[in-house]
Order: C-alpha cells, then structure tokens, then sequence
C-alpha cells in the first residue's frame, strides 16, 4: 500500500479544477483515457531514486513544488520570440507557448501537398477522428510517471502526417516557448509525427523559454514510421534555470525506415529526457546522438533505449557529456537486441569530459543480446581537456579561457557537426558557447 | 632581444636547469647542442612558458621585459614562438582556425583589429607554400593524422604566418628525410633578418649545415658548458659530446 502523498493529492485536485477546459473534454473516449492515466500517475506519484531508471535523479526538489496548469498561453512579443531561436533559419514553425498553439507566431504556409499538420488542442475541439484515436489508443507504452501523467493533463501538441511518397520541403521548426512568468507552472505537450511510406521529414524541436518562475515543461513526441520513411529529428534543449524539463521520444520504425535523432541539452535546472525506438521490421535504422553540458547546479539526464526487433537492423549511438561547476550528466544506453533480430548491427560510444573538480558524468551503456548472429560494439571514456593540447593553443598566444573553449567546441562538433542546416548548425554551437568563459569569441569554430 | 642569467628550473623536485645564461641578439640564430637528458628541451618549455616546471632562480629579459612574468600566451602576443619537439594533434580545430585565432589574439594584444579575412586566406596560402603544404592539409584538424615530417613542416609554416621576433625550435630536424630538412631549413632561412632571432635546439650537425648559426652552445647537465661558432659544431660530429663534457668537467 502506497502512503498518500501530498504532490499526488495536489495532482488530483488541479486535474479536477482543469478537467472542463482540458482539449477533447467532450469526446468520451479522450476524457476515460486521460482519468485512467491520472490513476496510474496517482499509484506510484514521482518515481524515487530505489528506482533503477531514476538511480542517479533525485526528484525531490520537484516533487515539494505544486505545479499549476493554464487554461491559456500568456502573450509573447515576435521580437521577444525571434531573439531566442535559430536566426536564418528557413523553416516553417509551428510555436507553442507554455503548452498552447500560437497561430499569430507560427509559419505554416505553403506546405506542400500530401502534409496534414494540426495543433492537436484544435483537431480535438473539430472532432478530427484521426487524432482521438491516437489519443485514445491504450497501446502506447508506459513511460512511467512522467508518461502518465502527460497523457492525463496534455493540453496540445503538434499532429502532423506526411503521406506515403511526400517530402516536407523545408525542416519544421516546433518551438515550445515557457513564459516562466507564473509561478510554479506546468505544460504538457504531445506530438505525433507519423510518416508514410518512403515519405521524408526534418523537425526541429527547440525548447526555450527566459522566464524565472520555477515550472515543468513535460512532452511526449510520438513517432511513427512507415517503410521507407527517413525522419532527421533534432531536440534542442535551450530552457530558462527555472525549468525542470521532461520529454520522451517514442518511434515506432518499420522495414527500412530511418530515424535520425539529434539533441542537445544545455538549458533547464533539471532535464531528464527519454529516447527510444522500436525496430519491429526488417532493416530499420537508428541513430541517437546527444550532447548535454551540464554546468553550475544542473543535472542532465538521458535514458536511451533501442530496440532491436527484427533482422538487418541498423542502430549507431553516441553521446558527449561536458560537464562544469558542480554539474551532472546522466547517460544510460540501453540497446536490446532480441532473439530474433538477427544480422543486427550496433555501435554505441559514450564520452564524456569533466571540466571542473566537482562536475560528475555517470554513464552506462547497457547491451542486452538475445540474438546469436549480431555486431554489437560499445566503448565508453570519461577525462579532462588534454593540458599538452591546451600548452599548445596558449603557445601560439591564445588565452587559457580560448583555449579550453576551442577544446571543448572540437569535442562537441564531433556531433554539432553534423547538424544541418548550416543555420541550425551554427545557433546550437554558439549556445554551448557562450556559456564557457570568452566562448562566445570562438562561436565562428569550424 | 633575450638575455637569460642563471637559470635554474625543476620538474617535481628534481633539479633540472642549474643556471644557465645565454644572450641572444636581434637578428643571431644561435643553435644548442647537447646530448640526450641535457635539459635542451625543458629550456624550450620553460622560455614558451610550459607551467610544468618551476623555475626556482634566475631571470629571463625578452626585449626589455620580464618574460618569466608572463603567461605563456602573452610570451607568444609579445612575438616568442616555440616550435615543439612533438607537435600535439587536435582533431576537430583546423589549423586555419587555430592560425586565425592566433593571429587575432597577437593583433588583439597590440590593439588592432582583426584582420581582413581575404587578405588572412592568401597570407596562409602563401606561407604554406614556401613548406610544400596545400589547402587540403591547412583545413584539416591540426596536425590530424600528419606524419612526422608533415608535423614538423607544420611547425615551420605557423612560425612564417605568426612573423615571431625570436624563434625557438626544439629538434624541428629529428625525424625528417632529406628534403624536408631542405624544406624546413629554408623556412628557418626565410625568416632571418636583422630584427628576428631564432635559437634551434638540435642533437645533429646536419640542419645547421642548412641554416648557419652565428653562435653553437653545447649544453649538458642543465649548464651551457661550452661556446663557439660552426667549429664547435664540427667538433661535436666528430668526437661526441664525451669530449667536450668530460673537458668541462676537469
């Protein structure tokens, strides 16, 4: 028998002040599922640390604060928004604002045929079938507390489908904006990215926000991926110090589809971010890249997980932790590759460097094979900046602060290297540049 | 342009430099001989300002300042540069990045702007040239999968693009074929003027037979211990550095 907890309690009573206004409140089926998932959120309440998955993640600080729900997003300047996302960028964008589909800020014209793209709050209000069976779907998979807990109070979300054969032109900018105006606020926001055969996507999702009220930003971003279908995802983690971030991805990725996942978590006081993908048919690729650089008192975490389900699968893996000041990075690399995933072929790396005494990593890649005819490697480092390499830099008369910056960005670009558009590219080196001392100097790197 | 007096440096507690004075003067390539464990390459580290050591007596005068005072990146801005023993690969920061940067630190020092970009590119270009390098190799990471000769060539062209006053280069000869010691002697050569000084720390004869020194010092057991001009030189080839050693000794 659980104890009763306050947070729980708290949970349960903003749902029944909120349930009225919740997107899809009229539609039966949307409203059942979100009181059973309020129920299983109020059996367990926030995992604890006895928690494998949430061994190194204390959630106690966010388990005292009494998140609070909106009805409706504050409003939000264009010049205010525009200084915080990725400048040249040719994109369309779809922008939420603490949870909440903001069609003044949002870009969505001229989309090219076979695209379906819908603030999902909206497509509940007109009844759109497609997406109250998504909603109401009880097969999706539990991702623990924070999982249900969404699923219960989501109020928007960005539903988008591209039709088997279509490519979507240009990359898809989907901003979550968090005023960080109201104290102790919470959003929850789910996204469905379906792609049909061999169609093609790039979305970009930016979390950002400059506020500094405490509030929870929570989100699931579910894909799924026909045969053939190549989808290049990016999450940049940008939040205010206020912001205790939790976002999963969940892909489902049939015959030969590709899932190309980039992150990179710099912002929030707290992060602890899900990644997983299911290879259920033949020959799917995933690759999962990440940076995270936890800096002062922030505390990063990643949990990946890679499914191997079918033969001839493909999975690449690397992730850099950088961490400074007392700063804390999580990696956990989970691939399962079962009994009949045969032919499968993996690599996954975790490096990570410490920048400071009393900065920590803790990473763990974690193979589990079941299958007898597989590749699987993964190697694993944790180390300082190279003093030789910095001598060398400071010899030819750039500072220590240079440095060290340059070093740090060479071990980043590893991986922001391979962001594209160049545009993208160049707004998230400069964001983990300019948190080094004089790193801002160095953002031209590469 | 460097005036050293009694030098005394350590590593770990254990005495390395034992007073060492040398003068150097504007436009003099002085070379420095010795054999293995002398302390050739810890007076290298310790001029460019490696913290590795300590140095525990003795003052360093570098164009009328006090160089031991000075961080090793402000050393390199006041026009020192140390061409290394063992060049560190950098992968990931490309040596037209790093060279950039270093020229815009040196400009930055003296108050200027940075410099114009075009004129940066073909300034590179050029100097690359005089050492056999082409565009590809400047673009890669520094000294990313060089061999050993290339490694030394690189060091010899970012000492043409940084235009140093004083020069010193730790065995830029070990591990170089014929034609890049020719290559690598005609950078040194490239450079000489009446207002820039190179001092080359060598085991060998065969660099200064390309690049002729005005001074030869034979240093051993952390002490210049001998001087003289290109006949010290011979001296060495021919009979070891036993003899002179062993006569400084008695």
């Amino acid at each position: 028998m659980t104890q009763p907890s306050p947070h729980i309690d708290h949970y349960l009573a903003e749902f029944a002040r909120l349930e009225r206004s919740l997107a899809g409140a009229a539609q039966d089926s949307v409203a059942r599922e979100r009181h059973a998932r309020l129920k299983n959120f109020a059996k367990t309440g926030f995992p604890a640390t006895q928690q494998e998955a949430w061994k190194y993640t204390d959630l106690r600080a966010l388990e005292k604060r009494r998140f609070e729900g909106s009805e409706e997003a504050p409003t939000v300047g264009e010049k205010a928004l525009d200084a915080l996302l990725p400048a040249n960028l040719d994109a369309h964008r779809f922008v939420l604002v603490d949870g909440h589909f903001e069609s003044s800020l949002s870009r969505l014209e001229s989309l090219p045929d076979g695209v379906t793209l819908r603030s999902v709050a909206q497509a509940l209000e007109d009844g759109d079938e497609t997406v109250t069976e998504w909603l109401s779907s009880r097969d999706d998979e539990a991702t623990g507390a924070f999982g249900e807990m969404n699923r219960a109070f989501v109020s928007d979300g960005l539903f988008l489908q591209i039709d088997a054969g279509t490519t979507l032109d240009r990359p898809l900018l989907l901003v979550h904006y968090s005023s960080g105006r109201n104290h102790e606020f919470m959003q929850h926001c789910r996204h469905l990215l379906r792609l049909g055969d061999n169609a093609g996507a790039t979305v970009i999702e930016q979390y950002c926000g400059d506020g500094e009220e405490d509030h929870l930003s929570n989100t699931i971003t579910d894909v799924q991926l026909s045969s053939g279908a190549r989808l290049h995802r990016y999450r940049l983690q940008e939040e205010s110090r206020a912001c205790y971030h939790v976002s999963a991805l969940l892909a489902e990725q049939a015959r030969d589809s590709v899932l190309i996942n980039h992150s990179a978590d710099l912002g929030g006081r707290l992060s602890r971010v899900d990644t997983r993908s299911h290879l259920h048919g033949n020959g799917a690729t995933a690759e999962f890249y990440g940076v995270y650089a936890p800096d002062k008192r922030q505390h990063m975490d990643n949990h990946t997980e890679i499914d191997h389900d079918c033969e001839h699968g493909v999975s690449r893996e690397a992730f850099r932790g950088l961490a400074s000041g007392r700063g804390r990075g999580v990696f956990n690399g989970r691939i399962l590759i079962r009994r009949d995933a045969q032919k499968t072929d993996s690599e996954l790396s975790s490096d990570a460097l410490l920048l400071s005494p009393r900065a920590e990593i803790d990473a763990k890649p974690e193979l589990e094979i079941y299958a007898d005819d597989v590749k699987a490697a993964h190697g694993s480092t944790v180390g300082q900046l190279d003093e030789d390499a910095i001598f060398y830099l400071r010899s030819r008369g750039i500072d220590d602060d240079g440095a060290r910056a340059m070093l740090v960005a060479s071990f980043a670009d590893e991986l922001l290297g391979q962001w594209a558009p160049e545009a993208l590219q160049q707004h998230v080196r400069r964001a983990l540049l300019t948190r080094l001392p004089d790193g801002a100097r160095y953002a031209d790197f590469a | 342009m460097l005036k050293i007096e009694n030098l005394k440096a350590e590593i770990e507690g254990k005495a390395i430099l034992n007073g060492l004075d040398l003068e150097v003067k504007p436009g003099e390539v002085h070379a420095i001989m010795g054999p293995n464990g002398s302390g050739k390459s810890t007076l290298a580290s310790v001029l460019a300002g490696r913290e590795l050591f300590e140095v525990t007596d003795g003052s360093v005068d570098f164009q009328g300042k006090d160089l031991l005072d000075m961080d090793a990146d402000e050393r390199a801005c006041e026009g020192l540069f140390l061409g290394f023993q063992y060049p560190v690969e950098i992968p990931g920061v490309s040596n037209l990045y790093l060279l950039r940067a270093a020229v815009n630190a040196r400009r930055k020092y003296r108050g200027e702007d940075e410099i114009d970009a075009m004129e940066f590119m073909q300034h590179v270009k050029d100097k690359a040239g005089v050492v056999g390098m082409d565009m590809d190799m400047i673009k890669r990471g520094v000294n990313e999968g060089f061999s050993g000769g290339e490694k030394k060539r690189n060091e010899i062209m970012q000492m043409l693009v940084l235009e140093p006053t004083l020069s010193i280069l730790d065995e830029t000869d070990s591990g170089l074929d014929i034609d890049a010691l020719k290559i690598v002697a005609e950078g040194i050569n490239s450079m000489r003027s009446a207002d820039r000084s190179t001092v080359l720390v060598t085991h060998y004869k065969r660099l200064l037979e390309h690049v002729q020194p005005d001074h030869v010092h034979v240093l051993a057991k952390g002490r210049i211990l001998k001087s003289g001009g290109m006949e010290l030189a011979d001296a060495l080839e021919a009979e070891g550095y036993s003899g002179i050693t062993d006569e400084a000794a008695a």
